[in-house]
């Protein structure tokens, strides 16, 4: 690789470039090696798209823009949090209208999860599972206290916030939050979405699987 | 109260105990009993108990002579009367089910079964209804705490860590 | 149609005779319908056995939102649990608020005023009327449509508002208090809720007519899933399904609290125990509803909503910072709590799913010994393999939606 310094980390191959692009945004934290490893002859041809259009973090951002405008949760309600979002889905407090109606019941088609309700220890290992189901990108709204802390449910039987099972973007507070709490928590979600930034950046691993052990969270 | 004078003529010294309490009328049976009074509950014709509102399991810890209890309560629709039958039970005894009389009662003992160990013989399915297979403890025995043993809880001084 | 009355052999043979429609095969498949899937009402798993397309075994499983409610109300004083009982089943949290203070009044022998009672009807006929129209809207979503779901929100939106004047939320109230109610009927609310229901009958008749004679529903919906009497006794189903099976029991009526035997309502009773007859029992409960919110509006007693029992109930609010007795009395309820006396009781009430039951068993102390909430998701869930075994798989959801299980209600 041609340049005046070799980047310290292994570059993925990655067929558009984007990841690289998006890896090395990450990893450097100095402007001036950022662009010089945005170079095109220091990134070699995986950043050359047809036409010649040399900037593919602009694809990033649109892509990011257009995302937000179509973000597709999860059809994944778990207790009375399910019931003020379903009112968000209704037709007062229309949800349709920034374009998230579309609440898929597949996660391999949705774009993230919003984990509305407290998950039990017999629903982590599917919560968990449903959320690796999910194909990236994707981001997790944890909505209500029960799925930010477990709120008062305090017992044998209920994790205590799922953000130690996933990594979560957005924490909506409430019991259950007003549809509009939970539209404002979805406003900042969609902030992220633009800027295509996620929880779960730089770490690909959820330890609370590896630490209980393969065969610790089952089904 | 009807139900009471039937109970009481059938059974006389068998009902180990009788309560009224807020208009609400209880026996206590023996366990070796448990079947025969309820099965005379429901199918005798001036009592007609069709219905068990539910079936339920405690723990008198301090009652060292008999810790457990299994709690019934019936209701009838002919007469819309109410009744409550208990039982005592030690440590590790078991009682007759009485699925075979009102179906509903599945469920009830898998979750007296789950909660305490109160084990029923004859119960089609006994095994955990509410929490995971492996659950180890009985949750709601006094002894057991609120916030389960080590090995119930998921790891949250992994929090913030993903 | 609604006035032909079988009897119980010629519903039974009906039902028998609509469980052999299909030939079987012999292969038998196993499908795991859940905990995650568009129509389970909450977390709900059924595994299914299926020859083709034709039920042969189900197997539910529970405990998928289970908290330990019982474990964790053993811990609490009597005022305490009272947020608790909201979260169980939360399309109706008052009503949940209501049986579980009945209970708790019975035991401690406190009298509710009578402005306390009718305020608790208004509260609980409200909540009856948000589940209902809820349970249409997802019964309606499940058979495939979602324009009448967004139908249904718009006018459960207007009884939650109501609601939220009332008790300031709209989904989990914490309204009910020991000795009666939190607060009284606000400024404006006699108005605005004469307005509702005079309205949402309207509303109501539009469904029906949308709905009742719609072809694709009465072929969904008509002779599926027959649950005759006889099945709702064995199987402690109660509420809805059971009235549509010709049986006129609702505890409002038979075992009357509040001021239910004031007010004069209907039974909603059908005969044919089938899908399309559970809706049409709950679309009546709405129209009488609206008549009891209507006679207790009119009816209203003057006098305080909250007993005045220092042993028992919490002081007023108001009087709190400015009376000396009052500011001991809220010391004594909120640190320590009433003491209820040695003993046991059981209530049940006619929660808009079915029979909801409170079981408390009390040492003396401030806190409840064994505390059992006996709620109808958790008999409706356990009466799913002999509802559905014989039907097909597509009839399940409906039938399922039918008996209006919540999964908050069955696992608690």
């Amino acid at each position: 690789m041609t340049g005046p310094s070799e980047p310290s980390h292994k570059i993925p191959s990655d067929a558009l470039g984007l990841g690289l692009v998006r890896d090395i945004l990450r990893r450097t934290t100095d402007e001036e090696e950022a662009r010089k490893a945005l170079d095109p002859d220091v990134l070699g041809s995986a950043v050359r798209l047809p036409g010649g259009f040399a900037m593919p973090v602009q694809i990033e951002r649109v892509l990011g823009f257009g995302r937000s405008f179509s973000f597709w949760p999860l059809l994944f309600g778990l207790a009375c949090c399910a019931i003020e979002m379903m009112a968000l889905g209704g037709s007062r407090f229309d949800m349709s209208r920034f374009g998230m109606e579309a609440m898929r019941a597949s996660p391999r088609q949705a774009d993230g999860m919003i984990v509305a309700g407290w998950c039990s220890i017999n629903m982590a290992p599917r919560v968990v599972r449903l959320y690796e189901q999910i194909p990236d990108p994707k981001w997790v709204l944890a909505m209500g206290s029960c799925a930010i802390s477990g709120n008062i449910w305090d017992t044998y039987n209920i994790v205590q916030g799922i953000d130690s099972l996933l990594p979560v973007d957005v924490y909506v507070p409430g019991c259950p939050p007003r549809p509009e709490a939970l539209w404002q928590g979805l406003e900042m979600l969609r902030g992220r979405i633009k800027q295509s930034k996620h929880a779960y950046d730089g770490l690909r691993r959820i330890p609370a699987r590896e630490a209980l052990g393969e065969g610790g969270v089952t089904s | 109260m009807n139900a009471a004078i039937q109970l009481e003529e059938r059974f006389g010294a068998r009902l180990l105990e009788s309560v009224e309490f807020r208009s609400e009328l209880t026996y206590v049976v023996a366990s070796s009993d448990w079947v025969e009074v309820l099965r005379f509950c429901k199918e005798a014709p001036g009592l007609a108990f069709d219905q068990l509102d539910c079936l339920l399991g405690d723990h008198l810890p301090e009652r060292t002579a008999a810790p457990f209890e299994v709690v019934a309560h019936l209701v009838s629709h002919v007469y819309g009367h109410r009744l409550r039958v208990k039982t005592s039970l030690t440590e590790g005894q078991s009682l007759p089910t009485v699925t075979g009389l009102w179906p509903s009662a599945g469920f009830d003992e898998r979750e007296a079964w789950e909660m305490f160990g109160i084990v029923f013989d004859g119960h089609p399915d006994l095994r955990r209804l509410l929490t995971v297979e492996d659950f180890e403890g009985y949750p709601l025995r006094k002894d057991f705490p609120l916030q389960g043993t080590v090995g119930g809880r998921i790891r949250t001084d992994l929090r913030g860590k993903i | 149609m609604s006035a032909e009355r079988p009897t119980l052999e010629e519903l039974k043979e009906r039902k028998v005779l609509s469980r052999q429609r299909v030939e079987r095969s012999g292969e038998v498949m196993t499908v795991s319908m859940g905990p995650q899937h568009p129509s389970m009402h909450g977390v709900y798993r059924a595994v299914l056995d299926l020859d083709g397309e034709v039920i042969v075994a189900v197997r539910p499983e529970i405990g998928n939102l289970h908290r330990g409610v019982e474990k964790l109300c053993e811990e609490r004083t009597y005022h305490q649990i009272i947020p608790i009982t909201d979260r169980l089943d939360y399309l109706s949290s008052f009503v949940m608020n209501h049986g579980y203070c009945e209970a708790v009044e019975k035991l401690m022998g406190v009298e509710v005023p009578a402005r306390g009672r009718y305020i608790r009807t208004i509260a609980s006929e409200l909540c009856r009327i948000a589940n209902h129209i809820m349970w249409l809207g997802i019964h309606i979503m499940d058979l495939g449509t979602q324009t009448f779901f967004c139908i249904c929100f718009r006018d459960r939106e207007y009884v939650l508002d109501l609601l939220e004047m009332l008790t300031g939320a709209r989904l989990t109230h914490s309204f009910g208090r020991i000795g009666g109610v939190a607060k009284d009927l606000p400024d404006g609310f006699d108005h605005r809720c004469r307005k509702v229901i005079d309205f949402l009958p309207q509303r109501i008749a539009e469904y029906e007519r949308i709905i009742k004679h719609n072809r694709i529903y009465y072929k969904r919906a008509k002779g599926v899933g027959i649950f005759t009497s006889e099945d709702c006794y064995a199987w402690r189903v109660t509420g809805p399904p059971l009235r549509s099976a010709g049986v006129a029991r609702d505890l409002r009526k038979d075992e009357p609290y509040s001021a239910y035997d004031e007010v004069d309502f209907e039974v909603a009773v059908e005969y044919q125990g089938d899908v399309y007859d559970r809706f049409l029992v709950r679309m009546k409960e709405i129209r009488e509803s609206c008549k009891i919110i209507r006679q207790c509006l009119d009816n209203l007693p003057d006098g305080p909503f909250l007993a005045r029992d220092v042993t028992h109930s919490l002081p007023l609010k108001k009087n709190v910072l400015r009376d000396s007795a009052a500011m001991i009395q809220d010391f004594y309820q909120v640190f320590q709590g009433p003491l209820a006396p040695k003993g046991e009781v059981y209530r049940a009430i006619e929660a808009p799913k079915g029979e909801m039951g409170v079981y408390i068993r009390s040492e003396g102390g401030a806190k409840p010994a064994r505390i059992r909430f006996t709620t109808p998701s958790f008999y409706h869930g356990q009466a799913l393999p002999p509802l559905v075994e014989g039907e097909m798989v597509s009839d399940m959801v409906a039938i399922f939606a039918s008996i209006d299980v919540v999964l908050g209600d069955c696992d608690r």
